[in-house]
């Protein structure tokens, strides 16, 4: 299981990763989705441990990775972007390296990579040089460095990037096979790949998540309209009519006509309403006759899009709004004379920094207030912990004490009789 | 650890690197034992190194510039940081790969010494005692150029500052009194060659190529959280 909590990585002042959480429970494979420079491999590379948030923290199996990095990296097979690899060594080797680094056992050393390497299909090259491999067989190599030491934790950044579409499937279907024993964190921006292997889908975009649910619910949200094709045989051009005559309904557009006389179109309605009964029922009485007739879907491509473009309009709108406050205060400004101008310049910011103050120490008592709450936890945890030592060596000595006294009882029970 | 160096000292001799730094610090070495020694028809087998210790201060860069900046720029390093193993073990391992390479080197000057065996009478202590000297100025020399390499990602600027720091270290005594006592080549040159172990060269020596491996670990630390 991993938690992230509220990380967030800055580069100056530019927020690569801004303020996320999010959960991943064991045995799920989970789909990092954005457009580039998202912030999907920082997110990755921090719950790797290859860098540190500036602020938040992650858990891995109840372990925060900044307190105990070697525990938990032991827990993580990270492939990296770009497929960084050792040139100069064997495929052998570098796995045989990889092993190593990740403490596997020297005497199960050579089980593991020969396992690992018949997993990935690297058997074949075993011996070759990396650098003479292609693109394919290093994508491979990769992953087999992430592999080897049976790690509960796997992180994917772009796995399937510049494979052929037969590597691709293979790849494809490797991860879903790992999905049912270790938890899976992938990232991509080809969005057919997320839906067809995650469960869980996490989008993101400028360093913020949009939206984290499976890739079903999301195609289902994203659904505003009823939408069908159907192909017509409309001798007499009735389709206009027809059309008006349907409830709730919003647009026709001609796809195509084929040479046969018959037209393709796509017709629209409100969600409410069921198109396809409408016009079965209505057409024909019409003298039209349905040749085909299925229902448009909404793709997970048309949800994201979606999702990304409202939410530039929306941070659009409010750095509109933002500015034009500024030019209003800047207008009433100049109207002022010097003295003043300058009085209210000075006002301004003096309530800024009143108000970073006040934020700053409310911050201030919060971590206060945190630590204090985990140092009584703590404590509370010694203390529960002394209790139960105590009343074990209660017992014993009760235990040790009842024969004794069962014994002394004995005796003068003996003695009265 | 035990990996790391492993397969670093493996990395070297898998490309030119390794051969190389030994190839061009033999042939020097032969150069100035020709010169120095067989020349003066002298048994001082302490004069070679005199001579020597100038080339490290150019053929040592050849195998420190690669150790960071390297896995820096392939992206590796990423394998590494990300790999269970703690900063201080990375930074140790590839020290001593780099001073295994050296040490190698290093030892098999001792033919020199029994070429001389064969002509004359060397004093064995002696030449012991700049062999060891030899060999701290190494490992301080591959100290600072490992904390080189782990500036930057371009292995030629690595080589370029260290070289320059060699320079600077080397010609500085000449300026001002003031540095006679922190130059590296002097400490060795002052007392080794001559015989004699001086426990103040000895600890400058130890303890600059200790200052620059904890350098070397806070620079890596340090990238984690800035990068």
């Amino acid at each position: 299981m991993i938690e992230v909590k509220n990380i967030t990585k800055k580069y100056g002042n530019f927020f690569a990763v801004n303020d996320i959480s999010f959960e991943v429970k064991d045995n799920e494979i989970v789909g990092f989705l954005g457009p580039n420079g998202a912030g999907k491999s920082t997110t990755m590379n921090m719950i790797a441990g290859y860098i540190e948030p500036t602020e938040g923290k992650i858990f891995v199996n109840g372990k925060e990775i900044s307190k105990e990095p070697n525990k938990v990296k032991r827990q993580i097979g990270y492939m990296p972007e770009n497929t960084p690899l050792y040139q100069e060594l064997t495929v052998r080797e570098f796995v045989n390296y990889m092993a190593d680094l990740k403490r596997v056992k020297r005497k199960e050393k050579k089980e593991k990579v020969d396992k690992v390497l018949e997993q990935t299909g690297l058997k074949e090259v075993e011996k070759k040089q990396i650098r003479k491999l292609s693109r394919g067989y290093k994508q491979r190599v990769s992953l087999a460095g992430a592999l080897i030491g049976n790690p509960e934790v796997l992180i994917l950044d772009e796995p399937t990037v510049g494979l052929d579409p037969k590597q691709i499937t293979e790849i494809r279907e490797l991860i879903k096979k790992l999905g049912k024993k270790h938890t899976v964190i992938l990232s991509s921006h080809i969005l057919s790949e997320v839906s067809q292997i995650c469960e869980k889908v996490i989008i993101i975009n400028k360093g913020k998540i949009l939206a984290v649910d499976t890739p079903e619910n999301l195609e289902e949200q994203f659904k505003e309209e009823n939408s069908i094709y159907v192909t017509v045989e409309d001798k007499k051009n009735n389709i206009k009519k027809v059309c008006e005559k349907i409830r709730g309904f919003k647009e026709r557009k001609l796809i195509k006509e084929n040479s046969d006389g018959t037209k393709q179109y796509i017709l629209t309605s409100s969600k409410k309403v069921d198109l396809r009964k409408e016009v079965f029922d209505l057409f024909p009485k019409n003298n039209i006759n349905i040749l085909e007739l299925k229902t448009t879907e909404i793709t997970l491509e048309d949800a994201f899009l979606k999702l990304i473009n409202a939410k530039e309009k929306e941070m659009k709108e409010k750095e509109e709004k933002e500015k034009q406050e500024k030019a209003k205060k800047e207008e009433e400004l100049n109207k002022l004379p010097k003295k003043e101008r300058k009085q209210a310049i000075k006002q301004d910011k003096k309530e800024i920094k009143r108000k970073e103050k006040e934020e700053f120490d409310k911050q201030w008592e919060e971590n206060k207030r945190i630590k204090k709450e985990e140092k009584e936890k703590k404590k509370n945890a010694k203390a529960s912990k002394k209790e139960t030592t105590k009343n074990n060596n209660k017992q014993k000595v009760t235990e040790k004490r009842t024969p004794k006294k069962e014994k002394e009882e004995n005796k003068s029970k003996g003695g009265k009789k | 650890m035990w990996a790391i160096i492993k397969k670093e000292f493996k990395s070297y001799f898998l490309s030119p690197i390794g051969y190389i730094y030994i190839g061009i610090f033999l042939l020097m070495c032969s150069i100035f034992f020709y010169l120095d020694i067989f020349a003066y028809m002298s048994t001082d087998f302490t004069y070679m190194f005199g001579s020597a210790s100038t080339v490290l201060t150019f053929i040592v860069p050849l195998i420190t510039m690669r150790m960071f900046s390297e896995e820096r720029k392939n992206g590796t390093e990423q394998l590494l940081l990300t790999s269970p193993r703690s900063v201080t073990s990375i930074v140790l391992g590839k020290f001593i790969a780099a001073a295994l390479v050296v040490l190698v080197s290093v030892a098999a000057t001792l033919m020199y010494y029994a070429i001389l065996c064969y002509f004359g009478e060397p004093q064995l202590g002696k030449s012991l005692v700049a062999i060891l000297g030899f060999a701290l100025l190494a490992l301080a020399y591959i100290s600072f150029g490992m904390f080189a390499s782990s500036l930057t990602e371009n292995q030629i600027i690595a080589a370029v500052i260290s070289v320059a720091f060699f320079m600077i270290s080397w010609f500085l005594p000449g300026f001002s009194n003031a540095f006679v006592n922190f130059s590296l080549m002097d400490a060795f040159y002052m007392s080794f060659v001559n015989g004699t172990i001086s426990i103040q060269n000895l600890v400058l020596l130890l303890s600059f190529t200790v200052l620059f491996i904890i350098f070397t670990i806070m620079v890596i630390q340090r990238r984690k959280s800035v990068k």
